[in-house]
């Protein structure tokens, strides 16, 4: 299934529950989450991972993303 | 506990999960997954007043998390360049703006190593900003310091923001975090489709 559709789903439904039906996501969206990292989890778990190779490619990534953000907010954004 | 411990938990308990037993769980984790971006559309659907909050603040509200954007994607793209990873990836990665929640199961669904490095390369986002936005602020304008946090200045990063570069930038991190989470959802899907 695309994306998309559940994504365009909820915000139409967020759109016409808007001022009508007052609800609280936070515990549903934790609980999908906590359930969805289990499950992820478990994908990554049946493959053979290198542990250190992937801690050292998230950090520069992070710190890319970072450094990438910082450098072109300081060349381009001006008060 | 935080809700972060309990997503650090619930990952390693479903490595060891995976790695030790042959169970098979079907295709729960799709299901959970489109509950879950169900889930994060009703929340856009139903917050409002943005349009009237970037009123007030000015080119500043749009101007910076468009170079969140750019920058990120320049920094994913470096990286996967330094690091041999397909573009995909890395640009995928990089459009999660440190929501690792979202980028995480988006890019696992594709690949599970991958979603499992998009999940950490955007936690460790998340915490480098925690980090040394404090110490960063000291060099550079506290209000182009905002970018370092991505998507999560509208909440976990913003106490921190909040109370090294005062509370007159609240306003413009919670905006920024804000138009970043609106955009991420579509533009991860986007990355991996025409990639």
């Amino acid at each position: 299934m695309n994306i998309f559709i559940p994504l365009l789903a909820g915000i139409l439904t967020g759109y016409l529950l808007k001022n009508k039906v007052k609800i609280s996501i936070d515990k549903p969206m934790a609980v999908a989450l906590l359930l969805l990292i289990f499950f992820m989890g478990i994908e990554a778990g049946r493959v053979e991972i290198n542990a250190f190779k992937l801690l050292l490619y998230s950090i520069v990534f992070a710190s890319f993303t970072i450094l990438g953000s910082l450098f072109v907010a300081l060349l381009g954004v001006r008060r | 506990m935080s809700l972060l411990y309990l997503v650090l938990v619930s990952l390693v308990l479903g490595m060891l999960v995976g790695k030790t037993t042959s169970f098979d769980f079907g295709n729960f984790y799709e299901l959970m997954l489109y509950l879950l971006i169900f889930i994060i559309g009703v929340d856009i659907g139903k917050s409002k007043g943005l349009r009237e909050e970037l009123r007030k603040l000015g080119k500043m509200a749009l101007l910076l998390p468009v170079a969140t954007i750019i920058g990120s994607l320049i920094g994913g793209f470096l990286a996967s360049m330094l690091l041999g990873v397909s573009l995909k990836w890395g640009l995928g990665i990089a459009a999660g703006f440190g929501w690792y929640s979202l980028t995480g199961p988006l890019l696992a669904a594709y690949s599970p190593v991958y979603g499992v490095v998009g999940f950490l390369a955007n936690l460790t986002r998340e915490i480098l900003t925690i980090i040394f936005y404090p110490v960063a602020i000291k060099r550079i304008p506290k209000e182009v310091g905002i970018v370092m946090g991505g998507a999560t200045t509208m909440d976990t990063t913003l106490p921190i923001i909040a109370k090294f570069g005062g509370t007159e930038i609240t306003l413009l991190a919670f905006v920024h975090g804000f138009i970043l989470t609106a955009i991420a959802p579509f533009l991860i899907p986007l990355i991996l489709q025409f990639f």
